[in-house]
């Protein structure tokens, strides 16, 4: 039953004209929508604003209404400019976006959407949204001045992720037409994988190659001394208390750091799965186990490098380092 | 109060505006609908206004169900229908304000909005006039206001922006709606209407159904103008002759059809005696085939492109309907004589009753029969008897009577007691047959008045009348008008009903007279205008205008061939319209986007929200950084990138604005764009 309920032949060939049409259209990331790009079709309303208008004429002929007809010329006529004053409110917009910032499978994606008008008028009621969703996001463009609309999408796969096709539609003034346009961004965002929600503790320190592996690695807490701030040293380590004094800044040093190396390792990940899932969702999980890591460790100021298929990231600290190993995750 | 009002949120704004607007779209109907239901769409128009108010959640369903239960039983027990027109008024109007109960989604919305434009149109069942028209094209301005306000999804825009909106496209639409309204095809009525539809006009038509029209609204139109060229005839023998009525089904009179063969029936044989009255008539367009002429026109009127002819009841026609305004002039007597004298078989097509209805009045004539004093009567005597019981039996003359039944002259007789001039000629022709005297009704126009300004006597619809002709032995059809005894008024001198002067009126007469007839005359020629150009506006009218344009024979097809003529030449105007504003940028823009363009194409990223101040910061960097290879250039376009955005926020009216932006135009040209780092 399940089967049958879910198969819908008119909602599958909607979604492959959608499919095509959209496949049709040029990725860019600036579009000026012009009558080529911009559609128009009457809404259900207008269809009962025509039903109103034939009602109203043969109210207007049956009782011999000279006035009748005045009534529903007027309104047919202003019906038809309004569909003008619709088509215009988009037609000569210019829609820049700016590359959203890489985020995590299951978060949303905030993307920017400039919207700029040269046209003396005021453009009201436009709508933006990803197409097919349901999330409208509405603004009015001033007279020859722009305005900008975020819209949010989540995305369901790490890697390079292309930005959906976004719709911009409008319904002013009479509700009675629908005028959109379909935009296919050419921007990608880069998706992180999602850190697994509960990811067990950081992996055992690698002895320094070359180093005697036998301090015990401390969880945190102890240090061994401070030393001058360095760049990239996490805040946590600054001692305040001495900042405060001296107006200098001096961080802690952790010493055994220098002797253990965090080593955030795919196939170590992969090893503590167990035989719960094996192939590729084996290696999606641990992708995420190791983003989680990759989390937990800069949060806990500590050094840490990551060791892909492949790849290999010399283990660091800092902001910087952090996104580079994402990147790693995000594009292995 | 004023400031909670201004200060109220969009939602109970916006609501609290549409229903304004929905009172002032019901407000001129008040006076047509019944009490309860005036009473009811105030209080729940009120009520609903409470509720935005103070922000309180809507009534449930079961309150608007009940409402309308209620409602429905009204109307059933107002009407004894819940079709035809008034019934439907109601109805529409009972819907409109209980919809606004239930404004929950948007679709609710637009039902009010399209049920708002039907009850706009009802309220010109009622009256035409330009002042009707004035206070609904400001409804329809409100609703419309309304419709672009609930498409402003962003913020809570001022009401006044709406209007603007909506006040534009109305206007633009207005070349729209006068090209329509002239070229529409005027065609009759699709179909047939319940009784009350074409009520309320005045007017001839070429038959008569009694009892079907409830009400009888006078309409003030022009049917002709009179130039007596001799003496006019007192008022009480200006009876303008038009179809003569004979044959009866038992609902509607017709023409005659007779059953006899055609040397039974009757000749005019008419004699006339006294003064020639000599005039000429200038008779409105009316697409009926006749002629109207004073009682009794021997001669052939004189009129060009038709040909009359009279019948043997006197009446004159022609070849063809009267589609245009016609001039002519003819010579009657209104002394005259016709019919036969002696009793003849021709005859027996005038006491001809339809079996099976009003048998009230046969028994009425039976009785009256049976009296002692008219056992032996003569048709004279009786139509006196009956002429005495119209006078003193308490009848009435009235323009609503309300709807008859089947049985109209004995609605008429013994129920109502009330009726206007079909009812009463009617009643009393049907009572004469009953009576076995030979009897017919005549319609025409008795009456008119003189124009003060030209003199002509002028004849108008709501002068329509109908009279009865009783056949006496030796005297012939002899002219009876049973409505004078009913209502003395009405013929003979009568004075048309003036509207009683107002506080307004009477303040501005004492004033100054002059000014008051003046605003008068004012206001009386912006009528004729109106009701000449919107109301009048007829097949005639539209044939008229494509002979104007050239069309020889005019027909449906030219009328929509001008049309499509018309819509064709709007999309190319459209079209190019279109075209004009793609290559109308404003200049400024212009010079900004090919700057913009010029630096994309050395390498920068620049987008198109980048001022000019923003773009020469760029550059200033760059120079600031000494890697340009060419500062000096880098320097000049920075610099004319400032000029360039300080024009923009130059005094708008500063002159040599135009000049100083060709200059600028063709500095441009000769800048050399720097590489990026």
């Amino acid at each position: 039953m399940g089967v049958f309920a879910r198969f819908n032949p008119w909602a599958a060939l909607q979604r492959r004209i959608q499919a095509w049409f959209t496949a049709r259209l040029t990725p860019r990331d600036s579009t000026t929508l012009t009558q080529r790009n911009v559609y128009i079709l009457p809404t259900r309303a207008g269809f009962m604003l025509g039903l109103t208008l034939l009602v109203l004429l043969v109210a207007s002929i049956n009782y011999q209404l000279n006035l009748g007809y005045v009534l529903t010329f007027l309104l047919a006529g202003s019906a038809v400019i309004g569909m003008h004053v619709c088509h215009g409110t988009l037609r000569g917009l210019t829609l820049h976006l700016t590359p959203p910032e890489p985020q995590f499978v299951g978060r949303s994606v905030q993307i920017a959407v400039q919207l700029h008008s040269s046209s003396p008028r005021v453009r009201y009621g436009i709508g933006l949204a990803v197409l097919g969703s349901a999330h409208w996001s509405w603004t009015d463009v001033p007279a020859q001045g722009s305005a900008r609309v975020q819209i949010a999408f989540t995305p369901a796969q790490r890697g390079q992720y292309p930005l959906p096709s976004l719709t911009a539609e409008t319904r002013f003034p009479l509700g009675t037409f629908r005028v959109w346009t379909v935009w296919r961004p050419a921007a990608q965002v880069l998706v992180y994988p999602a850190p697994e929600a509960y990811p067990p503790p950081l992996p055992q320190g690698e002895p320094r190659a070359g180093g005697a592996a036998t301090a015990q690695r401390h969880s945190t807490g102890e240090f061994d001394g401070v030393r001058a701030y360095r760049r990239g040293d996490p805040l946590k380590l600054v001692v305040w208390k001495k900042a405060a004094k001296t107006d200098e800044l001096v961080s802690r040093d952790a010493q055994q750091a220098q002797r253990l190396e965090l080593w955030l390792d795919l196939a170590h990940a992969a090893q503590g799965l167990g035989a719960a899932s094996s192939g590729g969702a084996a290696r999606e999980h641990a992708l995420s186990r190791l983003c989680a890591w990759v989390l937990l460790a800069e949060s806990q100021g500590l050094r840490y490098g990551l060791r892909l298929t492949g790849t290999e990231l010399a283990p660091d600290s800092g902001p910087a380092h952090q996104k580079n190993c994402l990147q790693a995750l995000a594009l292995a | 109060m004023l400031q909670r009002l201004t200060h109220l949120p969009r939602e109970a704004r916006d609501t609290l505006f549409l229903l304004a607007v929905i009172a002032w779209v019901i407000l001129p109907q008040v006076a047509n609908l019944p009490l309860w239901c005036s009473a009811m769409g105030s209080g729940v128009l009120l009520w609903r206004a409470r509720m935005a108010w103070r922000g309180s959640p809507l009534p449930s369903r079961w309150w608007l169900l009940g409402l309308l239960a209620l409602a429905l039983a009204a109307t059933w027990w107002s009407y004894r229908t819940l079709l035809g027109r008034d019934a439907g008024v109601t109805l529409v109007v009972v819907l409109l304000t209980l919809k606004t109960l239930e404004m929950r989604a948007r679709r609710d919305a637009f039902v009010i909005f399209f049920l708002g434009f039907f009850t706009l149109l009802s309220n010109f069942f009622y009256s035409q006039s330009l002042l009707t028209a004035a206070a609904m094209l400001l409804a329809l301005l409100g609703l419309l206001t309304g419709l672009v306000n609930s498409h402003m999804p962003v913020g809570r825009p001022p009401l006044l922006q709406a209007a603007k909106t909506a006040g534009w496209m109305a206007l633009l639409g207005a070349p729209i709606m006068a090209v329509m309204f002239m070229l529409f095809p005027r065609v009759a009525p699709l179909w047939g209407l319940p009784g009350d539809a074409m009520s309320g006009r005045s007017g001839l038509s070429g038959s008569m159904q009694v009892g079907s029209m409830a009400s009888l609204a006078l309409d003030d139109t022009i049917a002709m103008r009179v130039r007596f060229d001799s003496l006019r005839p007192p008022q009480s023998d200006l009876y303008f002759r038009g179809p003569v009525l004979s044959t009866f089904d038992g609902r509607e009179w017709r023409t005659l059809r007779s059953t006899l063969p055609q040397r039974y029936q009757l000749a005019a044989d008419l004699q006339t005696s006294g003064d020639a009255v000599r005039y000429q008539i200038t008779l409105a367009a009316n697409n009926r085939p006749w002629l109207l002429t004073l009682d009794a026109t021997p001669t052939k009127p004189e009129i060009v492109g038709y040909t009359p002819s009279m019948t043997p009841e006197l009446q004159w026609q022609t070849d063809q309907p009267m589609a245009d305004l016609a001039r002519y002039s003819a010579t009657s007597y209104t002394q005259f004589r016709h019919g036969p004298q002696k009793l003849a078989v021709g005859l027996q097509d005038y006491v001809d009753l339809p079996p099976g209805f009003n048998p009230r009045t046969l028994q009425l004539a039976a009785e009256m029969r049976r009296s002692p004093e008219l056992a032996q009567a003569k048709a004279p005597q009786l139509v006196e008897a009956v002429m005495q019981r119209l006078r003193t039996g308490g009848y009435e003359y009235t323009l609503e009577p309300g709807v008859f039944g089947p049985n109209s002259a004995d609605e008429f007789w013994f129920d109502r007691k009330a009726g206007f001039c079909e009812h009463i000629a009617s009643s009393f022709v049907l009572l004469m047959r009953a009576l076995d005297v030979p009897a017919r009704i005549v319609t025409g126009y008795q009456g008119g008045d003189v124009n003060s300004v030209d003199g002509q006597w002028t004849v108008r619809q709501s002068d329509a009348h109908a009279w009865a002709e009783v056949w006496i032995a030796g005297q012939g059809w002899v002219r009876v008008d049973p409505t004078s005894a009913v209502a003395p008024g009405r013929t003979g001198t009568l004075m048309r009903l003036r509207p009683r002067p107002n506080v307004f009126t009477q303040a501005i007469d004492t004033v100054s007279p002059a000014l008051s007839i003046n605003l008068r005359a004012l206001w009386e020629a912006a009528n004729n205008n109106w009701n000449q150009w919107v109301l009048n506006y007829s097949q005639a009218k539209q044939m008229n205008l494509l002979r104007n344009l050239g069309f020889d024979s005019p027909g449906w097809e030219d009328l929509s061939y001008v049309l499509i003529a018309l819509v064709v030449l709007a999309s190319l105007v459209g079209a190019a319209w279109t075209l004009w504003g793609r290559w109308h940028q404003d200049p400024w823009l212009r010079l900004l986007h090919q700057a913009q363009a010029a630096l994309r194409q050395r390498g920068w990223t620049v987008d198109a929200h980048q001022t000019p101040r923003q773009l020469s910061a760029l550059l200033q960097t760059q120079i600031a950084a000494e890697t340009t290879p060419n500062p000096d250039a880098a320097r000049a376009c920075a610099a004319w990138l400032l000029q360039l955005e300080a024009w923009r926020y130059a005094p708008a009216a500063s002159s040599g604005a135009a000049r100083a932006l060709a200059t600028l135009r063709q500095q441009g040209r000769r800048l050399r764009w720097p590489d990026p780092i």
